[in-house]
Parts: C-alpha cells; sequence; structure tokens
C-alpha cells in the first residue's frame, strides 16, 4: 500500500475514480470525434479551458484594481472624514451590468440579428437598448444608496462634533 | 511437484521494493516570481469556505441541467425514424430506455424551461467558483505525483467542458454560431466530459468541504460584516492568502451580488418560459416579447419566409396526403368537416421559451383512422418546407393516440397564420416544439 502510494501518489480508490472518470470523458471524446467538424469542437473546447484564467480572470482583476486603488479604502485622501467607500457602489452594478452583457452578448451586439430575424420574425433592435436601460438604472439605484449612506454619515458626524462640543462646556 | 508451491511472497515483495523508483518531475523548491508566488494572491475571501459555498450553489444547478438535458434527449423519440440528428454508431449507453410521454401538457416546457434557466443561472457562479480557484491554476511545484497530474487533467477537462456546455448553450438560445460543429452533438457529449471530471472532482474534493463546513459553519461567516470578515487562517494547500489585503466587501456582500446577478438573470429567463404578465420582464430573454398583435400574434420559430413556403403549394391546391393501409388526399374543407377539437397546448422550444394557445383541429387517431391504420406505432410527419433539419418528425404510438394531439387548423379561434403553418400544423401536448411540424403535406402511417 505504502508502495503503491510512493509510485501514485494517492490511494488506489483515487486512482479507480480517475480511470471511472476518464473512461466516460472519453467516450464523450469519441462520439465527439464522430460528429460534424471535430476539429472545431476541440478548438472551442480548449478556449473555453483558457476563457476565464487567461482572458476574463486579468481583465476583471484589472479592473477590480483599478477601482480598488482609485475608489477603495487607500484611496480615501480626498474623502472626508465620514469614510464611506464609494468602491461597492461601482463594483456591484458594474458585476451585474457585466454579467448581463456577458450572458447576453450576441443579442446585445446584434452578432445574429440576421439569423434572429429569420427565425423569429423579431428584431434584435431591442437588446443594446434595454441593456443601457438596466446599468443606467443598476447606476442609478447605487448611487442613491451611496448618496443616502453619505448623508447619514454626514449626519452622525455633525451630532458627534455637536456632543464633543457639548462636553467641552 | 514444484509448480505446485505457492508463490514465495517474501521474494515478490523484495523484488517490488527492488524496482527502481519512478523519476519524480523536478521543479526547482522556490517557485518562480509571479502568480506562483503564495505572496501573490491577495485576496482575503479565498478559501475552502468560500468555494465551498459556492460549489455547493452550483452543483445542484448542474444536475436540474444535466437531468433535464437528458430528459430533453429522450424528449425527441431519437429512437423513431430519422429524429436523431446524432452520428451513427453509438455503444448504446445513450438514454432511450423509454417513449416520452403526453402528460402533463406542459412537461417539455418545464423541463426545458428549468434547463435554460439553471444554466443561466449557473453562469454567474461558475464564474464566481472560477475566481475562487485561480490560485490553485499556478500551485507550486505544479506537478506532485501522477495522482496529482491526473487530477489537474481531469480539471482541465472540468473547467473546458464546464464552459464549454454553457456558453454553446448560451449562444444556441441567441441563434449566435461561430463555429462550424453540429450544436446538439457537440454540446450533448461534451456533456458527458464535463459531468465525468464533475463528478471526480466532487469526490475527491469532498472531504474538504466537509472539513469547511464543520471549521467554519455551513451559513456562520454569512452573518460577518465587513469589519468582521477575517480571512481564513493561512495553508499553503489551499486558496488562502499568505499576506492578504484588507477585506473591501464581506463574504456575503460577495455572495449577495453574484446571486443578484444570477437570480435577476434566471428571473428574466423565466420570463420567457413562463409567458403571460411576466414575459415584460423577460428584458434580455431572447423571446421576451410579443412579436405581433391578434391572434396569431405569438412567438414563431421559423417564419414562412425563410422555410420557403411559397403561398403557391398551401393554397387551394393544397392536399394533405395520408398514407398507411390506405391512401387518401384530403383538402383543408374536408379535414374543417371533419370533427373538430379545441385544446389549450403550450409550445415549447428547446431554446426554453414557451406559449400557451388555444388550438382547433382534427385529431391525429383520427386521422390515422382515415389512413386505414388505425392503432399505428408511429407516424412520420413531413412538411412542404423542402430544406432544414426540422421538415419531418416522426410521432409514437401514444403522441398519435391522445386525444390532445391534433392536426391544427386555427389557432385562438381563427386560421393559423402562414409563419404558425397555415393550412396545417401538428400539436401534440408535451412534444419538443420543433417535431410539431408546419405547414404539412403528409402523414405516413406505420401498422402495429
Amino acid at each position: 500500500m505504502t508502495r503503491f502510494r510512493s509510485l501514485y501518489g494517492a490511494s488506489p480508490l483515487h486512482l479507480l475514480a480517475v480511470i471511472a472518470s476518464f473512461a466516460i470523458a472519453g467516450y464523450g471524446f469519441l462520439r465527439i470525434f464522430d460528429s460534424p467538424a471535430p476539429e472545431s469542437t476541440m478548438l472551442f473546447f480548449i478556449a473555453a479551458v483558457f476563457m476565464h484564467d487567461m482572458l476574463a480572470f486579468p481583465l476583471y482583476s484589472g479592473l477590480n484594481q483599478i477601482a480598488t486603488r482609485s475608489a477603495g479604502p487607500k484611496a480615501n485622501y480626498w474623502l472626508s472624514e465620514q469614510m464611506v467607500q464609494p468602491l461597492n457602489y461601482i463594483r456591484i452594478p458594474a458585476v451585474l451590468s457585466a454579467f448581463c452583457l456577458l450572458l447576453f452578448f450576441p443579442l446585445i451586439f446584434r452578432l445574429s440579428a440576421d439569423r434572429f430575424m429569420a427565425n423569429s420574425g423579431e428584431s434584435a433592435d431591442v437588446f443594446l437598448t434595454r441593456w443601457l436601460g438596466i446599468v443606467a438604472v443598476l447606476f442609478t439605484v447605487s448611487a442613491l444608496l451611496y448618496a443616502i449612506r453619505l448623508r447619514r454619515a454626514s449626519q452622525k458626524a455633525a451630532a458627534e462634533d455637536a456632543d464633543r462640543a457639548a462636553d467641552d462646556d | 511437484m514444484s509448480w505446485l508451491k505457492p508463490p514465495n511472497v517474501t521474494s515478490v515483495k523484495e523484488k517490488l521494493q527492488k524496482l527502481p523508483t519512478p523519476p519524480k518531475p523536478k521543479f526547482p523548491e522556490e517557485p518562480p516570481p509571479g502568480p506562483t508566488q503564495p505572496t501573490f494572491w491577495k485576496s482575503p475571501l479565498r478559501g475552502p469556505w468560500m468555494t465551498s459555498i459556492i460549489g455547493s450553489a452550483l452543483l445542484p444547478l448542474v444536475i436540474i441541467c444535466a437531468i433535464t438535458g437528458f430528459l430533453s434527449h429522450a424528449a425527441y423519440n431519437p429512437a423513431l425514424g430519422d429524429n436523431s440528428f446524432f452520428p451513427a454508431g453509438g455503444i448504446g449507453i445513450d438514454p432511450y430506455f423509454f417513449s416520452w410521454p403526453t402528460r402533463p401538457t406542459f412537461l417539455y416546457a418545464f423541463t426545458q424551461g428549468s434547463h435554460i434557466i439553471a444554466g443561466c443561472l449557473a453562469i454567474p457562479i461558475l464564474f464566481a467558483k472560477l475566481w475562487s480557484v485561480m490560485p490553485k491554476l499556478f500551485e507550486w511545484p505544479p506537478l506532485r505525483s501522477v495522482a496529482h497530474m491526473a487530477e489537474r487533467i481531469s480539471l482541465a477537462l472540468l473547467v473546458g467542458g464546464a464552459l464549454f456546455v454553457f456558453f454553446t448553450g448560451l449562444l444556441n438560445i441567441q441563434v449566435y454560431y461561430p463555429w462550424k460543429f453540429s450544436f446538439v452533438p457537440s454540446h450533448y457529449y461534451a456533456a458527458f466530459v464535463f459531468l465525468a471530471a464533475l463528478a471526480l472532482h466532487v469526490s475527491l474534493k469532498f472531504p474538504t468541504i466537509r472539513k469547511a463546513y464543520r471549521e467554519r459553519g455551513v451559513v456562520k461567516p454569512l452573518q460577518d460584516d465587513l469589519e468582521h470578515t477575517v480571512p481564513e487562517p493561512y495553508d499553503e494547500m489551499t486558496t488562502t492568502a499568505l499576506e492578504p489585503s484588507a477585506p473591501t466587501i464581506s463574504r456575503r456582500g460577495l455572495l449577495l451580488t453574484v446571486g443578484g446577478a444570477s437570480a435577476g438573470i434566471g428571473l428574466m429567463m423565466s420570463g420567457q418560459v413562463i409567458g403571460g404578465p411576466l414575459r415584460k420582464i423577460a428584458l434580455l430573454a431572447p423571446r421576451g416579447r410579443q412579436p405581433n398583435s391578434g391572434p396569431n400574434g405569438f412567438q414563431i420559430n421559423k417564419t414562412a419566409a425563410t422555410a420557403g413556403i411559397e403561398p403557391s403549394k398551401t393554397g387551394a391546391g393544397w392536399r394533405l396526403k395520408l398514407v398507411g393501409a390506405t391512401k387518401a388526399e384530403l383538402s383543408r374543407e374536408q379535414l374543417l368537416a371533419m370533427p373538430q377539437y379545441t385544446y389549450d397546448l403550450p409550445i415549447a422550444c428547446v431554446e426554453g421559451w414557451s406559449t400557451t394557445q388555444s388550438w382547433t383541429g382534427v385529431r391525429l387517431k383520427d386521422l390515422a383512422d382515415a389512413a386505414g391504420t388505425p392503432g399505428a406505432s408511429e407516424v412520420l410527419v413531413q412538411s412542404i418546407q423542402e430544406f432544414g433539419s426540422f421538415n419531418k418528425a416522426t410521432l409514437s404510438s401514444g403522441q398519435i393516440a391522445d386525444e390532445q394531439s391534433l392536426l391544427a387548423l386555427k389557432v385562438n379561434g381563427v386560421d393559423l397564420s402562414p409563419d404558425h403553418g397555415y393550412p396545417a400544423r401538428v400539436i401534440v401536448p408535451a412534444m419538443p416544439g420543433v417535431h410539431n411540424t408546419k405547414w404539412v403535406r403528409q402523414m405516413t402511417f406505420q401498422e402495429a
């Protein structure tokens, strides 16, 4: 048993599970190779492996860093003492808008407008407007919530100042 | 008789121990600069609990997608006629075990609606899951053993399979095809790859998930607001950060954002499944609109113009050819003179939208009788449409025999419009939309 472990790096059960899983995955690939244009399927499959890690992740983590540097905890020098961080009031509507775009970009950018029209008899013109409308509502609601938080914080700060002034007397 | 002696166990053991140890891949002990450094990753929220909770939300959605996906395959009755457009020569493990039922009438609207809604709900959560395990991609050393290598290969199949399956599905419902392959077989068989890798992943990670929940509670970390959000303790074998930065959002804040994106998108998608007033909130869903007003104003799949249906072929000269034990040709007037039945039935598309309308026409079983084939075992329905993958469909005996299965001539009290299949179309309860052949020209019944 220890010998097996030192050779393989895990228990025999692990190996059995790996073999079972690879066998089913192998069947899937075999059938893909029997289907039309397998090279196209494989190309998109490999692209899918890298899509998040090499494309989406660098993009959104880069944007997040910019947002954090310009509106995060270390960027508060331009804020007054209220210390209400605007970061999440920017990030959250941005994330929601981005997911809407990620899911519906073919319709939003009219990438399949002709085929969409041929299939449904409907125009794909509305989706960009609707997405922009959703973005506008999300950021407006977020701005309102931020304004309310700011106001509450400044009222609280004023009250504390007044208390301190009263204590000093 | 030395061959009867049991083998010398000790000598076998000795021999095994004398075998050379396989060479281990050699990597420098110190990771190179960059993302392989444990100090590179700063998020205070990453850790086994975070990954476990996201995974626990994702898994049920994937299971719903898998079950409803296999059911959708069965709903097309792939064993009948030319219904299957899969490559020939499967090894018989595709689930063709049963004949798709006709009750409840909303069955396919429900299963396929669930497939599409669950798939859309899963995508934001999948991205969160991938974010949460990013440091693992750069773990050092990159390969520790054969087992570790096998696991990493399986993870590539898992990530590739998941994104392939979810995004091909997502683009298919928006009829956007930037590829050369055929959607159905590639989506279906990539799901085998994805699910095989997922099953392995969940079994191997089960102890990690259990440990994370035992140590931190399943939902307890959700009680912490930003001030009380502390990183999970560092462990070099996990995704925790060695030098975490100060949190800028609480765990519940992050999960609510992802869950909110997921729920909002799911709500929009459910609008095009459930229909009625809910369709108004289906803002970005492909079929969130009422395309036209009037009795024929509901959603269309493939217009008459696209299908190449010339008015000359659907006019007064149109005849329905019935082929069975006998042959018959019926004009639309003759069909209208037969007993007419009206039922409210949904049309449910594989793309995940559905719409329920009131259909009037002749029962399929009456047409089987007219073709001299009562109790027919199957019927091949062919359209005037000359090209396209769904210009014909083979229906099962159960679908022919159901009293609500119609060759519809009218919808909502008026003649079908050309886009909805005038002069006649099939409408069978719980059957996938595209099998309800439009512009029918011939029905060929098989004797039982």
